[in-house]
């Protein structure tokens, strides 16, 4: 079976391991477009190459980062988000633009 | 061109070991046990006079009986102690309160069952059901792996000694049965035995 490093717990079988999706750099919410917002939520690169992407070992219920090969299935890199996320990001609210009256 | 014939079974060598030493189950699923996440929980935990490992996927047992095992950078998992029946753990969890310190309950008796394999063959019986080396070069006494085992989610921790091996198993509560009997056919050919509680008192 395909194995996998996990950051957290060391080499595991591929079954032990959930795909979740492409990481994307995530847009300020309170400054982008509607449209780069939903380009950010629904859409895909989808390239063939070198991605980056969110795996996560479902007994740890631990999420990390993948650098795969779409090509080639080639596990290049694991590694913790806390490389990507060194900072916290807060999520004030800011005053609705469209008010129901 | 493949043979269709019986092919003939290979006896086990005679025991040369009592069959309580090859390999024993207690389901211990009735001992309490918690989980504490959040950045405040190590010093929360030594607060309350636990000592704590010092990586993640490491346990500690400390000196009542009581195991403590690090699943991540910021959760524990406290397992109760034969000695008092897991009393001190349960007041730990009576007495949790919500409050603004980033240190969070994780209720772990109705989502956990726990099984304690014990005997000098529990690495091969666990190899039958986990791709993990559970041998004890890979797997030392303080070891945990988070894994698959009997294809469900089990988390294993190696608290045993030199003398006497030991895992504790914990995993989906609803699953106990399909996963004792899981344990129980991969003991089968080990000579392996059940025991109750009340025995290791």
């Amino acid at each position: 079976m395909k194995v996998m490093t996990c950051p957290l717990n060391g080499p595991r079988n591929i079954s032990e391991f959930t795909y979740g999706g492409e990481f994307k750099q995530m847009p300020d919410p309170q400054t982008c477009s509607d449209a780069e917002w939903a380009d950010y939520v629904f859409n895909s690169e989808d390239i063939l190459g070198v991605v980056r992407e969110w795996w996560m070992h479902n007994p740890s219920s631990y999420w990390f980062l993948v650098e795969r090969h779409t090509g080639s299935d080639e596990i290049l890199r694991t590694f913790d988000p806390k490389e990507v996320f060194n900072a916290r990001v807060e999520f004030t609210a800011v005053t609705a633009k469209e008010t129901a009256r | 061109m493949s043979s269709l014939n019986t092919e003939s079974h290979i006896e086990p060598a005679p025991l040369q070991l009592g069959t309580l030493e090859q390999c024993t189950l207690v389901d211990l699923t009735e001992l309490p046990r918690v989980g504490f996440r959040g950045q405040q929980s190590a010093e929360y935990l030594q607060a309350r006079g636990f000592t704590l490992p010092d990586a993640p996927n490491r346990a500690v047992t400390q000196a009542d009986g009581s195991h403590v095992a690090r699943l991540s950078q910021t959760e524990y998992l406290i397992l109760g102690s034969l000695q008092d029946r897991g009393e001190r753990i349960a007041d730990e969890q009576a007495r949790w309160e919500l409050d603004h310190s980033a240190n969070y309950l994780l209720p772990r008796e109705d989502s956990h069952a726990w099984l304690q394999l014990s005997g000098v063959c529990i690495a091969e019986v666990m190899a039958k059901l986990c791709g993990v080396d559970l041998r004890c070069a890979a797997f030392p006494p303080g070891a945990v792996a988070q894994t698959s085992a009997a294809r469900i989610n089990v988390i294993v921790i190696n608290l045993g000694s030199k003398g006497q091996a030991a895992f504790q198993i914990l995993f989906d509560r609803a699953s106990l049965e399909y996963f004792k009997d899981a344990v129980l056919d991969a003991m089968a050919e080990f000579d392996g035995q059940v025991l109750e509680i009340e025995a290791l008192q």
